[in-house]
Parts: structure tokens; sequence; C-alpha cells
């Protein structure tokens, strides 16, 4: 299998002297294409530091970040944001969903923002797959925090990206709602050949992945 | 106790040290509604205490009121009287003989007297010894001599029946207040020196030397009136009869007690509320804003065991604490402001009123009045916020996002969703702010609006062909004084300075215009109406007034009919007239009259829409009028025609005072010059009107004005040009009040713009992050928030259109419709250009808000709210 | 002696048909001066337990007596009042003000009550905390840790009757998060307090004398 993100050497240091965090101290990580690769460690240990220097959110104080044949550390901030939109799709613990647009708007959202015609057919097999269909006019303050994470999903899968980063998509969801959404997105996933790099604190969640990564004080301990 | 105060007074000390940009936002909304407060009353106040002054200038007091013909004994008792705070010594001998034009009255007076009738030395000293004078400068020079203190002067006077010519030193001099007259102030080491002169005889002879008189401050003005005169009998005076041996006066100083008319309260009261509501509109969103700012804050607090009440108090606290700094500045600036406005709105009133004096002096009126409204405005905004804060539930606070869109659950979803539509969505969230901001943007807009339509409304034209009929009039300074007037022979014009005017290259149409005066008694008229109520001798003029049954007052000849206001004039000035029934052709009116087949009446207009006013038209077409001279029927004369008058057929100008004091309310009668020099004797002219050509008129206008100063001082005069400008001074006063006005209600809609984009970067920037991590691009972002300040401020403009639109053909034609020197002419430019102005603040704004205030990386955002 | 009572208390959020069941009908017991912890995934309902035990939330349904006082009875001032009077909180993210200096906030809930602080209490909470040398400086300079511990002597000053804390070593390594589990733990013993802690941390949870393990709104299993 080819490899769909390439990271190597990457640090984060926070601070200086004394009080210097070192969120992370040397990370070399592939991943393939395709796959579900789960993140666990305790809170602290680096992960959703790690996560955000995947999704080009963050920069690296040292190391280079590969996804597909694109060098994040060659991209300026526009360049990166339009790299995002296009290649990544985020799934965040407490959804990030733009309070005043409507379920369809959010989904969308992205796409519209790079002046696209969204993919509506598949979007739309997207949306029946997560049971969103009868929310498609909502705002999402009136959704239950499932309903709401399935949205995040729907969002992130719309533009088709390379790889969907989740950073603990199921934190704020009861355990039966967890198994759903995790459920959902490994569905959906697998119908569309996604890539997905997942942070969770859940044992049983991480163990539905193919592959389980373990970071402690900025350090992989062991896969 | 001690130990919470302590803990609350520090944590607002550092709350507020840790809050800068949102301190500096309220104590800028505090100190903009203060300035708004105090500039207004400083003007408003400020037009009023320099009318007062003015007024009281030329009334040559500003006491409260005075008494009149005491005794030593009476006048001694004044220091008894509880009413009064203060009073001073004034024993007039007389007018002096040897005078040219200017009246002097000599007086002994002490300090306080000379203080109050604004005759206290500017130069020089108060008389020390018997010699010593002090006077005008006006004065001094009708006497020969120099305003020059050590100087001297002779003076001549009749008391008691015998001349006196006396020389006098000048201890000291002031500055004229007015042509007239002034006073000569000499010490009481005078009176002392000259005892015979002082001889109390006033009960016996009505000798006014060696009676006291003095003006009085009142320790208060309510009931002063009865006050005065129950002194007066208390003292054994008769205070209403004049031809009592014991009268003795007391007069109130009407033009230091004015009574205030309860429409301009009525109006201040209306703009009171204006203001403070455009206040509120602006401070409540500055709270409203830092309570959702600090909701967490607040959240934490109750938590871990604030009451609600202790909420309140922390917040409340906070308010107290800007408007402490707020409100002092305010009140600076807008004094200041206030002061520098003054003199433009002052230059409305100095063609009504002369000798205007601009006085405005840091009264606590005004600074007491505008803190006390500012922090009524503070209290009432802050209430809603500040019980915001309180009742949050503790754990909700956590967690709360602002958004009122919950409210409806689902809305059509857009096809895709694109930045004006997620900004006009964001406009959503807090409803109550974005109207908020949306209205006081839209007050300046119309206010602005309004404001340029009463501008426009003034009617130029129409004050000016009111106010003059000529390029030019010439006439005796009098007659442009609204106190005084054209009332006596010795006001007449001379024939060498309508000579000299007359040889000036470039005057056509000149004519001169006879007018009866108070000397005129014997020749009366007789049109049907013979007052006969409350005859009354006008001190003044000692003309005898009498009333009819409907309350008009006319003046009376010595036959007991009225004198009327009668006036001789050439055939173009005729001409010139508004005429409107009978013969309206003035070549065949002046033929007729000539030959005596009758006259020309006159009516005034009501100056709202130049109609003749039905109630002073006491005579109609065809009726005859019977003229008496020395109580004999001379002639008897019809009704010719009617004209209807302005202000320069009555006397010039606005003034009508002479008129007044002579004919009283009626009635006008218009003859040709001839006719009127064959009625009258002695007949004098009291103006010379005549056009100029144009190329001439700056020669003449140079002429005039050095012929006055240097010839005759005694005349001034009126030219269509000054009426044109004082006319439009009332525009530019309207235009800059407005304005100012506008502008500050434009600051504090632009200022409520600029503190909600703030906030709205501050509290959105984890949203903003979101939606940046899923591929909003910067441009994007700065997009979506200058539609935003967009929509803002296209709401505002399309609301301010529309209200100017609504407002204009209402409100503000309703109120010039009142005033007769404004014909409503509606206009929409100010609108537009404020529109144009607010459009590019509201694309300005974000742009620049969101460079400065949304720094720090997209991850660090993520986490801030988190 | 029980210092805490709940009879089939229920705590539900939002309206039917999106009606949350957060607490869903618990008995629970606990008793004067032991140390309880609750564990159980995001979601299981074990905040809102705590929340309604703190009088952060008034029940639904059911009864929560604490320290004799029954908290569905009490409006919302009394309910202030019963939480500056008898509750300590302690959170993940420490909710310190930061405005006041460290002393500042262990003494803030006392000056709210007006009560006069026991300056010899204070001075044995600090020191077992080893907040001595911070007293006077601002919370942002301090570690996470140490701020943590000013947020636990800040619970403990006015001496109440229960300690809440939610996730109080959440944000922390695995090294700090047992030390300041550990003086918490310390603290509360040495006052004779009782505390209730949640914690994703089964480590930690060791530490108790009770684990507490609701799901779903239920208290599924009860370990002593």
């Amino acid at each position: 299998m080819e490899s769909i993100l390439k990271a190597s050497g990457i640090k984060k240091y926070y601070g200086k002297g004394d009080t210097m965090v070192k969120a992370l101290d040397g990370i070399d990580l592939e991943i393939e294409r395709g796959k579900f690769t789960a993140i666990i460690g305790t809170s602290g240990s680096g992960k959703s530091t790690l996560l955000n220097m995947l999704g080009g959110l963050d920069t690296p104080t040292a190391g280079s970040i590969r996804i597909g044949k694109t060098d994040l550390a060659k991209l300026n901030g526009e360049q990166a944001t339009i790299f995002r939109r296009k290649q990544i799709g985020f799934i965040f613990q407490n959804y990030n969903l733009v309070p005043v647009l409507t379920v369809w708007e959010n989904i969308v959202f992205p796409i519209s923002l790079d002046g696209q015609k969204p993919d509506k057919k598949f979007i739309m097999q997207v949306v029946k797959m997560l049971g969103l269909e009868s929310k498609l006019d909502s705002l999402p303050g009136n959704l239950s925090g499932g309903q709401q994470q399935r949205v995040a999903i729907a969002r992130a899968l719309a533009s088709k990206p390379a790889i969907i980063l989740a950073d603990e998509p199921t934190g704020n969801l009861d355990s039966k709602t967890s198994d759903d959404v995790i459920g959902l997105l490994k569905m959906t996933s697998r119908e569309f050949h996604q890539t997905i790099v997942m942070i969770t604190h859940n044992p049983d969640i991480a163990q539905q992945a193919d592959r389980i990564v373990r970071i402690e004080d900025g350090r992989i301990m062991y896969e | 106790m001690k130990d919470t105060k302590n803990m609350l007074n520090t944590l607002t000390r550092r709350s507020f040290s840790a809050g800068r940009i949102r301190n500096l936002i309220a104590v800028l909304a505090i100190a903009l509604t203060a300035v708004l407060f105090t500039s207004v009353t400083t003007i408003g106040l400020g037009t009023y205490e320099s009318l007062t002054l003015s007024m009281q200038l030329l009334k040559g007091s500003k006491s409260d009121g005075d008494f009149r013909n005491m005794t030593a004994e009476q006048f001694k008792a004044l220091s008894d009287a509880d009413f009064i705070r203060e009073y001073g010594l004034r024993m007039p001998v007389g007018f002096l003989t040897n005078t040219d034009r200017h009246n002097i009255e000599l007086d002994v007076m002490d300090e306080t007297e000379a203080e109050l009738l604004f005759c206290n030395p500017s130069h020089g000293s108060m008389p020390q010894s018997a010699d010593e004078i002090v006077t005008s400068d006006l004065a001094l020079r009708d006497l020969g001599a120099e305003p020059k203190v050590g100087g001297t002067v002779t003076i001549e006077f009749t008391a008691h029946g015998k001349d006196y010519s006396m020389d006098m030193v000048v201890s000291g001099w002031y500055e004229a207040t007015n042509d007239q007259t002034s006073t000569m102030v000499a010490g009481t080491a005078f009176r002392e020196a000259n005892p015979d002169l002082f001889r109390y005889t006033y009960q016996d002879d009505r000798e006014i030397a060696g009676t006291y008189w003095s003006d009085i401050v009142a320790s208060g003005t309510v009931g002063l009136l009865d006050n005065m005169k129950n002194w007066s009998r208390s003292v054994g005076g008769d205070p209403e009869d004049m031809e009592a041996p014991n009268y003795l006066p007391g007069i109130v100083n009407e033009m230091t007690n004015q009574s205030i008319d309860p429409s301009i309260l009525a109006m201040g009261t209306v703009f009171v509320i204006l203001f403070i509501f455009c206040g509120y509109l602006l401070i409540y969103n500055v709270f409203d804003i830092a309570v959702m700012q600090d909701i967490r804050r607040y959240g934490l607090y109750r938590t871990i065991g604030m009451s609600r009440k202790q909420v309140k108090r922390l917040i409340n606290r906070q308010a107290l604490w800007l408007s402490c700094i707020g409100i002092p500045l305010g009140l600076i600036i807008g004094f200041f402001i206030g002061r520098a406005a003054l003199p433009t709105v002052m230059e409305t009133f100095s063609t009504e009123y002369k000798n205007i004096a601009v006085n405005v002096t840091p009264s606590p009126i005004i600074f007491i009045g505008a803190a006390l409204l500012a922090a009524l405005t503070v209290f009432v905004s802050t209430r809603k916020p500040v019980r915001k804060a309180a009742n949050i539930p503790p754990i909700e606070a956590f967690r709360y996002v602002e958004s009122d869109t919950t409210r409806r659950s689902t809305r059509r979803s857009a096809p895709g969703a694109s930045l004006p539509r997620l900004a006009w969505s964001n406009l959503g969230r807090s409803r109550r702010r974005t109207a908020f901001i949306i209205v006081s943007l839209m007050l300046c807009v119309v206010l602005l609006n309004c404001v340029g339509t009463a501008a426009q409304s003034v009617d130029v034209e129409k004050q000016v062909d009111y106010m003059i009929r000529t390029d030019y009039s010439v006439v005796n300074a009098v007659s442009t004084n609204g106190q005084k007037g054209f009332t006596s022979r010795e006001e007449g014009l001379s024939q060498e300075t309508m000579d000299a005017i007359a040889s000036q290259p470039g005057v056509t149409d000149a004519g001169a215009v006879y007018k009866n005066t108070k000397e005129d008694t014997n020749v009366t008229y007789d049109f049907g109406i013979i007052p006969t109520l409350d005859p009354t001798v006008e001190e003044e003029t000692g003309l005898t007034s009498a009333a009819t049954e409907d309350g008009f007052s006319f003046n009376l000849g010595e036959d007991g009919r009225p004198i009327c206001n009668v006036y001789g004039l050439s055939e173009t000035a005729v001409a010139r007239m508004d005429l409107r029934d009978g013969e309206t052709d003035p070549h065949a009116l002046y033929r007729k009259m000539e030959q005596k087949e009758g006259l020309l009446a006159g009516v005034d207009v009501d100056r709202s829409d130049m109609s003749i006013q039905k109630v002073l038209d006491f005579v109609d077409i065809g009726d005859t009028i019977t003229v008496y001279k020395n109580g004999e029927p001379l002639l008897e004369l019809p009704v010719l025609a009617k004209a209807a008058l302005n202000g320069d057929d009555e006397e010039i100008g606005y003034t009508a005072a002479g008129t007044f004091k002579i004919g009283g309310d009626g009635i006008y009668i218009y003859l040709p010059s001839d006719i009127y020099e064959e009625l009258y004797d002695d007949p004098v002219v009291y103006k010379y009107a005549f056009n100029v050509e144009e190329s001439q008129r700056d020669n003449m206008t140079a002429f005039l004005t050095d012929y006055m100063e240097n010839t005759d001082p005694t005349i001034d005069f009126l030219t269509a040009d000054s009426a044109r400008e004082s006319a439009e001074a009332t525009q530019s006063m309207i235009s800059f009040v407005g304005s100012l006005v506008g502008i500050i209600f434009g600051v504090i809609g632009v200022l409520n713009l600029i503190n909600t984009v703030i906030t709205t970067i501050l509290t959105r920037r984890h949203e903003f992050a979101t939606m940046r991590s899923i591929g909003m691009t910067q441009k994007q972002l700065t997009e979506m928030m200058v539609f935003e300040g967009l929509f803002y401020a296209l709401g505002a403009c399309i609301l301010g259109l529309v209200f100017s639109l609504i407002l204009g053909f209402t409100l503000v034609r309703g109120l010039v419709g009142g005033i007769w020197y404004f014909t409503f002419h509606f206009t929409i430019l100010p609108a537009l250009i404020t529109c144009v102005v607010l459009v590019i603040t509201g694309l300005i704004v974000p742009a620049l808000a969101l460079k400065f205030f949304n720094k720090g990386s997209i991850v660090e955002k993520l986490r801030i709210s988190e | 002696m029980d210092i805490i009572t709940l009879k089939n208390a229920k705590k539900y959020f939002g309206a039917s048909p999106r009606m949350v069941h957060a607490v869903d009908g618990v008995n629970l017991t606990i008793e004067k001066g032991r140390f309880t912890a609750v564990i159980g995934s995001s979601g299981s309902g074990k905040t809102t337990l705590l929340n309604l035990i703190g009088g952060l939330y008034r029940p639904t349904e059911g009864t929560v007596i604490v320290d004799g006082i029954d908290l569905s009875s009490l409006d919302e001032d009394h309910l202030t009042v019963f939480r500056r009077r008898k509750v300590g909180f302690i959170f993940q993210e420490y909710n310190l003000v930061p405005d006041l200096t460290v002393r500042e906030n262990i003494l803030f809930p006392l000056a709210l009550d007006n009560s006069r602080a026991d300056m010899a209490f204070f001075g044995r909470l600090t020191e077992l905390l080893g907040l001595e040398r911070y007293l006077d400086s601002f919370p942002h300079i301090l570690s996470g840790g140490a701020q943590q511990c000013t947020a636990i002597a800040r619970a403990l000053m006015t001496r109440p009757a229960i300690v809440l804390a939610d996730e109080p070593t959440g944000s922390f390594d695995a090294k700090t998060s047992q030390n300041v589990a550990g003086l918490l733990k310390l603290t509360a013993e040495t006052f004779h307090q009782s505390l209730i802690m949640i914690t994703h941390n089964l480590e930690l949870a060791q530490l108790a004398d009770r684990v507490i393990r609701p799901e779903d709104g239920r208290v599924v299993s009860d370990g002593r």
C-alpha cells in the first residue's frame, strides 16, 4: 500500500528555558491510504498537537509532513487553508458547526468556500447513510450531540478529502451514541475509501481501528 | 461586610485594568453622552444668558428691580428688607443741558449701583472727591473731551429750578453700551459738597434731585413684584398711583427676570429624551457586550458562591468607575465645544438685537445638569445587562453561545453557503444589539436629513423681502433698535445727510419717507373707532393710550382720537408697496391721493403666508376717514386701496417698536409727501430709501459707514445684502447646530459598530478558527465580516432614507410651517451623503478590526474557547 | 453518618423528543469523611450527577439531600448560599479568577460570605499544598499543578461539608496527575472532608475509598 501521509522527526516546543514544554518530541509516522488509525494517550500527551500538525493547523518546530505529494512546510497561510479544505476533513470533539447555518449549509460550507458546486448526488448518499435526510433544514442548535457529530462527519466527507482527522469525535457522547457514530464513520470511510486518523480516550473504540498508535509525553510509545 | 467590600473592590480594580480596550470604549461612550448633554446645554444656556445680558445692556441695568423716589429714611429701611440681597445707592440729578446728541444723566452712585447699571469705570477708578466723575467715552466726546483719566470736562444742568455749571475731573470712564444715553457718575462726596442740590422736595414739587433710588438684587425672584410693592407700602410709599405725592414704585427688571416660553421648555424636553435615548443605545450595547464577554467569569463567580446581588454590585461598581472618568471628561469637552459653537448661534439673533454680547460662563447648572443626565443614562442603560449577568445559571454560563437563532428550529437551506448569507445570519444572533446599532446609525441619517431639509427650507428671499424693499435704507439708529424705535422729531434725518447720499454716484429711485411722531398729537383720525378703556399715560412718549372693547390699544391725540401711524411718501415708494385691495395701480392711486380724493391704508400681514391679518383690518375700501387737526375736521378721505405691510413699510427690518409707540395697534395711513407736509407741522423724514447700481454698492456701503462714523453718528442703515446675510445666518445656525448633534449621533453609531465588530471578533474567535480550520481563507473571513458591517450600514441607510422621507414630510414640514421665514423645501441629499459615509465606514471598520484583533494561530484560538 | 443522600434523582435536559436523560434515577448515599471516585465515559452523566450534588442544578425529579438540606426545595438565592457554605468546587480548568492573587483567590469565597478567615487554617492548608511562595502571585504565572492546588485550597478554605472535583487532573501529565490527586486526598483526609472526584484515570480512582461508575444516567457499579 502507498502511504498517504508521512511525518518525520516532528517536534513542537512551547516556551523557553526552564518552562519549555515539549509537546511533541520527535514523532515519525506513516499512514497508508484507506486505513483507520487510532491515536490514544492521556490528556497532555501531545496527541491533539500532533493531529493539528497533520492537518496543517499548526506548524512544527522541527520535522516535515507530507500529505499525498504536498509538503505542508512549503505552503503559506492562505495556501495551507485552500489545501486543507480540499484535502483534509476535520471532525472535532465539540462538533464546531457554524451555529447560524443549517445542516445542509454546514455540510457544503467548505465546498462553497472554494467556489465549487457541491456534488449533490454524492453528498445525498452520505447524508442518507448518516440518517440526516430529515434534518437538512435544521439549525445545529436544535440537534442532539450525536446528530451534530454526524453532520460534522458529513461535512468532513463532502469534499472527498484525502484524509479525515478526527479529534475525540465521541468525547461528548454517551456510549451507545459513540458506538453508532464510530460505526457510521467506519462504514462511510470504507464505502468512500477514506483514510481516517482518530484520537480517542476510549479503548473500546480504539479496538475497532486497523492500527493503534499510543503517544505519551510527546513520543510514540507503541503501535 | 468590610471583607466583602474589599474583595469586590480589589476585583473591580483588577478587572478594570485588565479590560483596557473595553474600558476605553465604555469611557468614550459615557463621555460622548456627556459631551452631547453639555454642549447642547452650554449652547442653550449661553444663548439665554447672552440674550439676557444684551437686553440688560439695552435697559442699562442688570438688577432684579429698582425703587424710586425714596426719602433718606426710606432708603435706610432697605437694609432691613429681607428679600433684598444687595442694593445700590442712586441719586439722580438730571440730564446735562450742554450736550449735542448724546443724552447724559448725572447721578450720584455708590459702587454697587454703578456695577448694576454697567457704568463702573473700565479705565480709572470710581469718583472719590467732590469734583470727580465717571462717564462713557461717547459722553465725554459729546462734551468735547477725550476719554482720558484726569481730564476735565464742563457740565451744565438744571435742578430745583436753578442752573448749574461745574468743572469736573474725569476719575474714570467706560465704553458706552449704546449710542443714545450714558450715565455720568458722581460720588457721595459730590452730594456732601452740594447740599442744596440734594434737598428732598419731591413730595411738594416732584423734583427728582434729592430723591433716593436704588437698584436691588433680590434673594429670590419668586413673587418679587409683590414683595417690592409691599415693602413700598410698609415704608409709607404708594407703589401704584403715579400722581400721588408719596409715589414710590418698585419695578421689576423684565430683562433679568424673563418668563420662559413653555414651547421652548417642551422642545428642550424632547431633545433631552432624544439624547438620553441615543446615549442609551450606545451605553447599553457597551455594557451588554462587556457582560457577554465576561459571562463565563460571572458563571464562575456564581459557582463558587457569589450571590446575584454581589454580581450586580460588581458590575454596577465598574459602571460607576467608568462614569467617574467618562462624565467629567465629557463635561469638559462638551463645554468647550458648546462655547466654541455659541457665537455662530448668536449671530442669528444679532440682526434682531443690536449690541449683542456673547457670554457664557461655566455655570454649575450646566455641569450638574449634564452630569446628572449622563449618570441617569448610564443607570438606565446598564440595568438590563447587569440583570442578565446576575441571572445566568452558573453552568449555562460556561457554554454560553450567543445566538437567538435557536428560537427558530429550521430554515430553508440555500443551495450553497454564501458569505453574504452567512454574514446575514450572524446579524440575527443578537437581534436587540443589531437593532440598536442600526437605529443609532439611522438616527444620524434621519437627523442630518431633517436638519438639511429645515436649513434648505429657510426662505432667505422672503426674509429679505420682508426686511427691506430697496437696496439701501438710511434711518436714525433708534429705528434699528428693537427696544426704541423712531418716536420723536429730533430723531428725523437731516437734509444734509439726504443730500450727501443723493450726491453719491449710482443712486436711483431715492425717496424720503415722512412719519408722524409723539409731538404730532394735534393731527388725529376718525375711522369709526374711538377707544376709551383704561386710558394710561405712556411714560416714555407721554402719549395717552386707550383700548377698544376688543383689546386693541391706540394712542390718542389731544382731542381723544387716535393719532395713527401716518407716512408721507413719494410715488416710487408707493409703487414698491404690496397693494392688495381697491386701486392697485400705484400711479392712478398716487394721482387720486394727491387730489385729496382718498388715502392708502396699510394692514399688518400674517408672515407665515403673507396674507392680510383679519383682526387688524379695521377699515374697508370706501370707508371714509376723517382727518382732524387741532380738534377740527379738516379732510374726509375715503380708503382707496389697502397695502399688505412688511417691516420696511412700518419701520425697518424687523423693528416695529416706533410704530407701536406712536400709533399703537393702528392704523397705518400712507399719504403723498405733499399732502403730509401740508397736514403736519414740522414734518420730519424718518427714512431715506434708495436703490444703488450694482457696481456702486461697495462704494455706497463704504460711504455710509464712513459717514455714520465721522459725520452723523445718529444714523444707521440697512441694506438688502446685509439683510440677506442675516437671513443666511439663520440657515447656517440650523445647519451648524443640527450637524453638530447629527455628527455626535453618527459618532455614537459608528462607535457602536466598532464595539460590536471588535466584540464579534473576540467572542467568535473560536468559531472563526473553526471556519478557518475547515477551509475558510483569511480573505474570505474578512469578506464575511465586511458583509456584516455592510449590512449594518445598509440597514441604517434604508431605514434612514425611509424615515427621512416620512419625517421630512410630516414633522419637519409641520415645524417649519409654523415659522414664517421657512418655506418647506424637501431634500434627500444630506441623507444620501451620510449613507455613503456610513457604507464606507461599514466596509472599513470590520476589515481594520479583523486586522488588529484577530491575531494568533488557529490552534491557539481553537484552544482559547475550550 | 450520611452526608449525601440521593433518592431516585433525575435530571433531564431539553424537551421531548430530544430530551436528554442525563441522570436517570440515581439512588445513592455517601458517608461523611469518605473519598469517593466517580468514573465513567464522557456522556455517562457523571458531571451532571456532581452538579446535582453541588447545587448547580435542581433535580427534575427525586430528592437530593446534602448535609441535611433538601436542595430541591431551595430557590436560586438559597442555592447560592448553600454552595458558598457547604460545597467546595474543583474543576478541570481550575477556574481561578485571573485578576486576584493566589491568596485572594483562596480567600475569595469567604470574603463573599463576609466570614472571617481562620488564618491558622489558611497557613496549614497552603503549607500542605506547597503554595506558600506563590501567595502573592497571579495565577497565570503558576504551573498547572500549582494552579490546581490553589483551586483545591480555595475549595477547602470554607471548610465545606463536601468537596466536589470534576476531573481535577484532566489537563496534567501522568506524574503531575498523581501528585495533585495525592495532595487532594491528603488534604481531604487531614481536614476530614468528604471528597467526591470525577476522573477518567483508573489509577487515580484506586486512591478512593469507594468507586462509583454511572453509565447512561444510572449507577451501574458501586465498589467499596
